[in-house]
Order: C-alpha cells, then structure tokens, then sequence
C-alpha cells in the first residue's frame, strides 16, 4: 500500500509545474554556480602557488643563511585553496587562512589580505551548500505545503482515506514522495555541476571526491527530510493550502534567513570574549614585570660575540616573554574557538545552520579544516624546534643559550634546506570529519522525527472534510 | 456626458478597490504579512543598533588612542596624525559596506591612505567573519517582495476561480477600470505595511539613546521609504503580470515564488560570483612585491644621497628611537650626532615624500582592479529589482563604496594639507624634526662626559680608555650614570605645541549628496514598473475570464 501511495504521490510531483521550473531552476544554478568555481580556480591556485613558492624561497634563504635565523623568524604558512571547495566552501574566504609561527611558537592566524575584495559586500559562494540551503529547503517546502489542506480542497483526500490505508502509511509516502521528489532535482544539478567542474576544473575525479558527493547527497537528503516534514506540518495545521503556504514561507523565513544572520549578534551578545585591546594590556603587562624581575644586564647584547656571558640573561627574559606571551595568547584563542562552537550550536536551532556544518564536515573545510591545521602546526612546530635543537647541540661555537625571539646566542651555521622539515597539509580523515559533526546530525534527525511526529498527530486529527 | 462617464469610471474604481482593500484586511496573508514585518524589521533594527553602539564604543577608544598617539609627540619626525571617522548613523538601516572597510587611517609620510585599517563585523573573533547579518534593508528587500506578490498572484486567477470576474465583467466595467481597482487595491492594503514598517523602526532609533539623527538622515530614511514604494510596486507588477498569463492561482503562486527566490536571493549572489570568478581583481601578492622593491629603491636612493653629500650612515647616541616612515628621536647627543641626524633627515624625509608618489602608482591600480570587481557585481545584480533596490539604499545610508572612496579621497587631500603644513613650517631643516632640545645648549662629547660623571673624566677619550680595562661592561656605563644631565631623557621635554596642525573635517552630509548614481538607479525602477503594468495590462486584456 505504501509503495502505491509513494508511486501515485511521486508521479503527482513529476507532472507539476513546480517540479519543472525547480528543475530548471536548480539546474541553471548548480550550472552558474560550477561555471562561477572553474573561473576562479585556477586563478586562486596560481595566486596560491605563489605564495607558496615565495614562502619556500624565504625558507631556503634563511636556511642558506643561518639555521638561528630560520627558527627564530616569524613566517607565514597559507593554507591551500581547495579543490572541492564547489561543494561546500564554507565562507573560508572570510576565514583565517594564514598561520604565523617560528620555531619556538605558533603565534597567530589571520585571513590573508587580498583573499576577500573588501570592496564587494561579503556574499555566498555558490557552492552546492549554498543552492541546497537556500532552494533545496525552499522546494522541499513547495513540494509539501499543499500535501494534505490541497488534497482536502480538491476532494481527493477523502476519498484516499475511504480507502483500506492508515493515515500513518498516507502521511509518510507524501513525505517519502516530497524527498525524492526533491533528491531528483538536487541529483540533476549535482551531476551538472559535476560535468563542468571536472571537464573545465583544474582537478580530475578523484575517490575522495566521490566519498565527499556522496556524503553531500546524504545530508541533503536530511535538509529535504527536514523541511518536508516542516512543510507536512504547516500543511497539517493550517485551514487552507493559502495559510499553510503562508506558515511554510514563515518557517522558511525564519530557518534560512533570520537564524543564521543573527549568530555575530548571538555571539557577541551570549558569548561576549574579551576585547584583543584587554589582551594586548595583560601582555604588555607581563612584559613590564619580567623587565623589572629581570637581573640587570639582561638586555645586553654584542652581536660580534656570542659568548658574551649576558646574552644568557637575555636568552632567558626572552624565553620567559615568549611564553607569558603564549600562555595569554592561547587562552585567548581558546575563547575564540568557545565563542564560535557555542554560537554554531546555538544556530543549530535553524536546520538550515545544522545543514550547513555538516556539508562543511562532509567536504572538511571551513572551520573544521582551520583547526586541523592549526593543530597540525604546533606538531610541525615541534619538530623544527628538536631539529633546530639537534643543530645548535651539534655546533661548537654555539653558547647554546636558547634566544627565541634573536639570533644571538646560538648556531650560525647555515643548514641544507633539504634537511629542513616541512609543513604538509593533511586532508582530514573520516573521524576527524564526523567526530566534530555527530552532534550535530543527532540534533538533525532529532529535528526530523519531532517535526514529522508532530505533523502526523496533526493529520491523525485532521478534519478531512 | 463626458464628465459623468469620467465620474462613474472613478465611483467603479473607488469600489472595487474599497472592496478589495476590506478582503485583503480580513485574510490571514494580510495578518501573516503584518506579523512577519511586526517581527522581522525590530529584528533587523535592534540587531543593527546594538552593532552601532558596539561600533561607537569601539569608535571612542580608537579616537582616544589616535588623539593620544597623535598629540603626545615631542618631535616634529613622529607626528602622524590619525584620522578615525565614527560610524554613520545610518548604517542601522543599511549597513552597506561600513562593516567590512575600517575607519582608521594613519598618514604617513611615505605612503598615501590606501586602505583603512579598523575592526570589521567579526570585532575580537576573526571567526565570525564567517557568519553574515542582516539589516534593515535586507529586511525590506525580503519581506516588500513576498508581501507584494502574495497579495497581487491572485489577482485575476482567484477571482475567476471564484467566478466572480466573469461576474464583474458583464457590468458595464471597463478592462482598465478593473486592473486600475486591482492595482489601487492591493496598493491600499500594502502601504500601511510599508508605513508601519518605517514608523516602528523610526521609533525604534528614536527610543535608542545611543543613536543620533540629524534631519538630513531623517530626509535620506524619506528617501529610503520612497525607493522602498518603488520597489513594492515593481514586484505587485511583476505578480499582476504572472497572475494575468496564469490559468490558474496554484501555477501563478509558484511561478511568483520561483521569481520570488530568483531575483531576491539568487542573482546578487550569482552577480558578486561571476563578477569575482570573471572580473578579476589584481594580486595583492604581486603588489606588496612591487612596494617592496620601491622601498628598496628608496633605500638605495636615501643612501646615495647620504654618501653624495658625505653624511655617515651610522650613528651612536645616547637615547635614540628609529622606526619605520623616518622617526628619529634623540637626547643627549654631542653636537656633531645631533647635526648629523639633522642632516641625514634633511636629506631623507624629502625623498621619502617624493617617493609615496611612486607607491601610488600600483596601489591605485589595486584598489581600481578591487573597485572595478565589486562594480561588475553591482552592474551585474541590476538584472533584479533587489540588486536596484540594495544599490539605492546603500547610497542613500551613505555606506555603499562611492561614499567610502570619497571619504578616503578626502583622507588622502588631508595628508597633502599635513604635509605642505610640514614643509611651510620648513620642518624638515629645522632641528625639532629629531629633537626638542635646543640647538643653542648643544654640547660636546668631553663636555658631556665631564658633566656625566661628575668631573671624573674630562674627555670622552679618558673615558675610553679606561673602560677598555673594564672586564664588565657595564661598569663603564654606571660611569656615565653618575650625574643626571638635564636634556638626557624624553620627559625632561614637553610635548609638541601642535595647534596649528591642520585636523581632518568631515564635511556634514548634504541631504542629496552622493546620490546622482541612484537617480539613474531609481529611473530604473520607474522604468522597470511602468513596462511590467503595460505589460500587465495587455496580459489582462487578452485574459480569458472564462
């Protein structure tokens, strides 16, 4: 019976008018959308080749000229754009991007200037994320806002329940229909887009990027679930197909537009993390008390003499500014991250926000990325530090008093830059991807199963007449 | 005869829209409508007013600090005044770009005002750059469409499902009789929306201790409302017009939504992608390498110069600070160090004028290429009414990138009007561009060490040799610390009298000003309205009432 329902309701949505204009709405998006990526890839990636060659090249230079030189100065390592960025980009344009360290710290991150136009008001990629957020749950709804107060003014609905049919079986094959209905759009455009990126794209198709396509089609199939089982409620409570439209328009409002706008002011307001000014206050502070703890002398220097016995001195003020400065420092990007994790859960409440972190888990960008990268960097920065140690124990004419911050007391020996260790990005592993998501798709599924239960007591109450 | 005809078509026309106006007021759209304005548009409001005190807070601390920087100067080589601009009360309506440019600009003397620095929306997080927020305008351009097209998709269709055009139109009713009552109808019912949305925002910024308007801003949020009408209309046309080629309200009301998503939330993100991906803007990777090499050929020439006319590059002072754009600060120098910094920077600064020409050259073609981009995208997103509607608003709030490239040329004049105010003062010759002390009380070396260590050495040379037999070294300098010379240390001087220098002055906006772009915009609307209702009107002639 419910394979009856499914294939009448199915066969009811492909012949709509709704269903050929998403098609070829969805269609000409996903199509833009590709183009709009093949365009701007290959630039992306010859800027960023660029900067890579021109970080190498510093840290050849250094090398060349003296391995105290190479640990104590600060670079900047800019992360990859990536190639399946189509799929969900993840606002990383507006991200940090960059991260600063030396051998002795991982200082900083930033977005690298000229990565946004700050000219062009900030905007969406056209990512599949950004199509799916915006017109998959937009469709999902138009497919069923008019499931049963449509059906109820066109009459058929009392005639379906004359027949030998539960109510329940009705119900789930509408909603059934509603999301295959919609996956076939998504499924349209997806290969659409496919076909462009990989024909004109830099990159070839990979297994990684089919995993991805298919985790993509997953969570979107949960985005369609979600907002049928919105539209099925909206249809369910209201009178008449005009005021469930109305309820859907409203709940559409609410989820993909008002939601994830007001995070920054959720954030700020909910979450507020002390001001970088306050920090930089607390820093100059502790710097102030180490100079005046400090035994005199300690900031002499003879750059002619290594040995000169308060260059230990000095070595150790710095060594102590150095980690007072990241003892604060990490703690404050510990509340960073705090803020951002708390006000995504927050946003959770709209199951478009939910849809956008677990596209950004399925594709490992954004934000997730960001953090592993951040962690992969204070593992790198461990290994240059025992590299440039092992170095320094091995030259005679090092005092070995570790300055992190000058090239003053310790080896001034140049180094191959062949030997020197250096930074990978790693694309992020299945775990590393799910773990941070899990909750978030509990929360999905949890929205789903409350909001169809929800409509179906609507329906089981539902005066058919 | 003529006249009376006139009186009836009016006297039909005041009934059908009286008619419509009372069906519209009593159905649920109209009261969902009217709850989702009730909502969203405090939303947008309050939102935004909360980001403008944060951003006034902020705003405060920035000019303090620039104003203290700036005045607490005891050289004329480390003035730089910092221009910092309050943010433009109007931005709670529509935030524009205010939120992404920066308000701080420094002036420097080897570089022109290129980009603003100043936190952006993100504030302390840089992570929360990556969520967006809304304003009012945003609201508007949401929330105007879908009213007008909920109330206008049915316009014809219901009515003749109802059967009652047919009915309608076997009275002695003109076609345009009718579509004129429609149209008056569903504009009746929109504009107390409309009125009600501004009023209730209006009395939002007015309840807002934190927020002042001047009555040109309240003259721009009159325009605002105006462009908004224009807006509404163009979109009751365009439903109007779908609703008169539709057989029936469902295929009417999901073409309207369609078009709905289309120009509202579609093209301005397809215009700002292709105008990235296809409009290029320049490498900020290749322009930072070109600076560098013509500040190394600053360098170079600064050096030339320097050797040219026999000045030592190196120098040996007793209290000394350098930086960056040429700061020089010294105390406590024989009269030979103190002449030799007076000469390098007779020499330099000059040079370093003429050279923040030459990084204006490549800086400008940047910001031209970033320009040019986000022009592309706004030529681009005219295709939609929404894409007008937002270039207008963030012209008239005074946040769009028109005003911010006025306010940076005018920055940029400033630094001229600084610098010619340097050079009258014939600063650059003068030796309190490097030091306040006067040039009358210089000394030399031995008359300084005699005085520092109290008589002990007569000369530097004395001096010299007996600290080469110290084993530590800093025994010698606890000799020179034995008497405190007065003119040895910063705080011996007062700061700068510097009320004559020139300060930058925003001029108080004109109600009209910045804004001839968005008449041509506005036209575009008229334009765009009028062609939807002729095309409207012959739909609806050729309707089928049947």
């Amino acid at each position: 019976m419910f394979r009856v329902v499914v294939k009448r309701e199915l066969l009811h949505n492909l012949y709509s008018l709704r269903f050929l204009i998403s098609l070829a709405l969805v269609i000409a998006v996903f199509a833009a959308g590709a183009a709009s990526f093949a365009g701007s890839s290959a630039a992306n990636l010859a800027k960023y080749r660029e900067t890579q060659s021109q970080f190498q090249e510093t840290m050849r230079g250094l090398a060349g000229q003296d391995a105290t030189d190479l640990a104590v100065r600060r670079q900047t390592y800019t992360l990859k754009p990536r190639s399946d960025g189509f799929i969900s980009d993840a606002k990383e344009k507006y991200l940090p991007n960059a991260i600063v360290f030396s051998a002795w710290n991982v200082f900083s991150f930033q977005n690298k200037s000229g990565t946004a136009n700050p000219f062009l008001k900030r905007y969406d990629e056209l990512s599949w994320t950004f199509i799916a957020a915006l017109i998959v749950s937009f469709i999902a709804l138009l497919f069923t806002f008019d499931a049963v107060s449509g059906e109820k003014e066109s009459k058929t609905l009392a005639l379906s329940l004359a027949n030998p049919v539960s109510r329940a079986t009705i119900l789930l094959g509408k909603f059934a229909s509603g999301v295959l209905s919609v996956m076939a759009i998504v499924l349209a455009g997806i290969l659409t887009s496919l076909i462009i990126v990989i024909v004109l794209g830099p990159e070839g198709p990979t297994t990684a990027l089919a995993g991805e396509v298919l985790g993509f089609l997953a969570v979107t199939a949960l985005l369609a679930a979600t907002f049928a089982a919105f539209g099925l409620l909206s249809s369910v409570i209201a009178p008449s197909s005009n005021v469930s439209l109305l309820l859907a328009l409203a709940f559409w409002l609410a989820f993909a537009v008002i939601v994830p706008n007001s995070s920054v002011f959720v954030a700020k307001n909910i979450f507020p993390i002390e001001s970088s000014e306050a920090v930089q206050k607390r820093i100059n502070a502790a710097f102030d008390d180490l100079n005046k703890a400090a035994p005199p002398g300690s900031w002499m220097m003879n750059s002619g003499n290594p040995f000169l016995p308060q260059h230990e001195l000095r070595a150790n003020l710095q060594m102590k500014r150095l980690e007072a400065e990241k003892g604060i420092r990490d703690a404050y990007y510990q509340t960073m991250f705090r803020q951002f994790d708390r006000t995504r859960l927050v946003t959770a409440l709209s199951p478009v926000s939910l849809f956008e972190v677990l596209a950004e888990a399925v594709s490992g960008g954004g934000y997730l990325r960001f953090r592993k990268a951040w962690d992969d960097m204070h593992v790198y920065q461990g290994q240059m530090l025992s590299f440039f140690k092992s170095l320094d124990a091995a030259d005679k004419d090092s005092p070995h008093w570790y300055n992190p911050s000058e090239n003053v007391s310790t080896t001034r020996k140049p180094v191959a830059f062949e030997r020197v260790p250096q930074f990978v990005e790693k694309p992020m592993s299945f775990v590393e991807r799910a773990g941070p998501a899990l909750k978030f798709l509990v929360i999905n599924i949890f929205v789903v199963s409350a909001v169809f239960l929800l409509a179906f007591v609507g329906f089981v109450r539902y005066d058919v007449r | 005869m003529m006249s009376g005809e006139v009186q009836a078509r009016e006297a039909m026309i005041a009934t059908i829209v009286k008619k419509d106006f009372l069906t519209n007021l009593v159905s649920p759209r109209f009261a969902i409508g009217f709850v989702l304005c009730l909502v969203l548009i405090p939303f947008s409001i309050l939102i935004n007013i909360s980001n403008y005190r944060d951003r006034m807070s902020q705003y405060r601390l920035d000019r303090d600090a620039a104003e203290k920087t700036t005045t607490e100067v005891r050289v004329y080589s480390t003035l730089r005044p910092e221009v910092v601009l309050p943010p433009d009360p109007l931005s709670v309506f529509g935030k524009g770009l205010s939120d992404q440019v920066g308000n701080r600009t420094r002036i420097w003397l080897g570089d022109k005002p290129f980009l603003a620095a100043g936190k952006t929306a993100a504030g302390d997080n840089p992570f929360l750059a990556s969520f967006f927020s809304v304003d009012f305008v945003d609201i508007a351009a949401i929330i105007f469409s879908l009213l007008a097209l909920i109330f206008s998709y049915d316009a014809f269709t219901r009515e003749k499902e109802d059967g009652t055009l047919k009915l309608q139109m076997s009275n002695s009713l003109s076609r345009s009789t009718a579509l004129a009552g429609k149209t008056l109808g569903i504009f009746l019912t929109l504009l107390p929306v409309l009125v009600f949305s501004f009023l209730l925002s209006g009395v939002l910024v007015l309840l807002s201790r934190d927020i002042a308007f001047s009555a040109s801003d309240w003259g721009r949020i009159v325009l605002l409302f105006a462009a908004s009408l224009l807006y509404l209309a163009v979109f009751v046309f365009i439903g109007i017009l779908v609703s008169a080629r539709s057989k029936s309200s469902v295929t009417s009301l999901v073409v309207c939504l369609f078009l709905w998503v289309l120009f509202v939330f579609i093209i301005p993100v397809v215009a700002a992608n292709f105008a990235e991906s296809f409009v290029g803007a320049a490498s900020r990777d290749n322009l930072d390498r070109v600076l560098k090499d013509i500040d190394k050929a600053r360098e170079e020439e600064i050096s030339r110069a320097l050797k040219a006319q026999g000045i030592p590059e190196g120098y040996s002072c007793w209290w000394c600070s350098t930086s960056e754009d040429g700061f020089v600060e010294t105390y406590g120098d024989s009269r030979d160090e103190f002449e030799n910094f007076h000469r390098r920077s007779m020499v330099s600064e000059p040079i370093r004028i003429a050279y923040a020409d030459k990084r204006w050259a490549p800086q400008k073609a940047y910001l031209d290429s970033l320009a040019r981009q986000a022009d592309a995208a706004g030529a681009f997103s005219l295709v939609s009414p929404t894409g007008v509607f937002r270039a207008i608003a963030s012209a008239v709030c005074r946040t769009d990138l028109a005003a911010h490239g006025r306010r940076m040329d005018r920055i940029r004049q400033y630094r001229e009007s600084f610098v010619r105010w340097l050079e009258g003062k014939d600063i650059f010759r003068s030796y309190g561009w490097i030091t306040p002390t006067d040039p009358a009380s210089f000394k030399t070396d031995d008359q300084l060490t005699a005085e520092r260590t109290g008589g002990e050495f007569k000369t530097l040379k004395e001096w010299e040799e007996w600290g080469s037999k110290q084993k530590d070294a800093r025994a010698r300098w606890v000799k020179l610390n034995m008497v405190t010379v007065a003119g040895d240390s910063p705080t011996d001087f007062p700061f700068l009298d510097i009320a004559d220098m020139p300060r930058f002055e925003e001029p108080s906006g004109a109600l009209l000003s910045g804004l001839e772009a968005s008449v041509l915009e506005g036209g575009l609307l008229v334009v765009a309205a009028v062609f939807l209702f002729a095309l409207g009107y012959v739909a609806f002639i050729r309707f089928d009432v049947r």
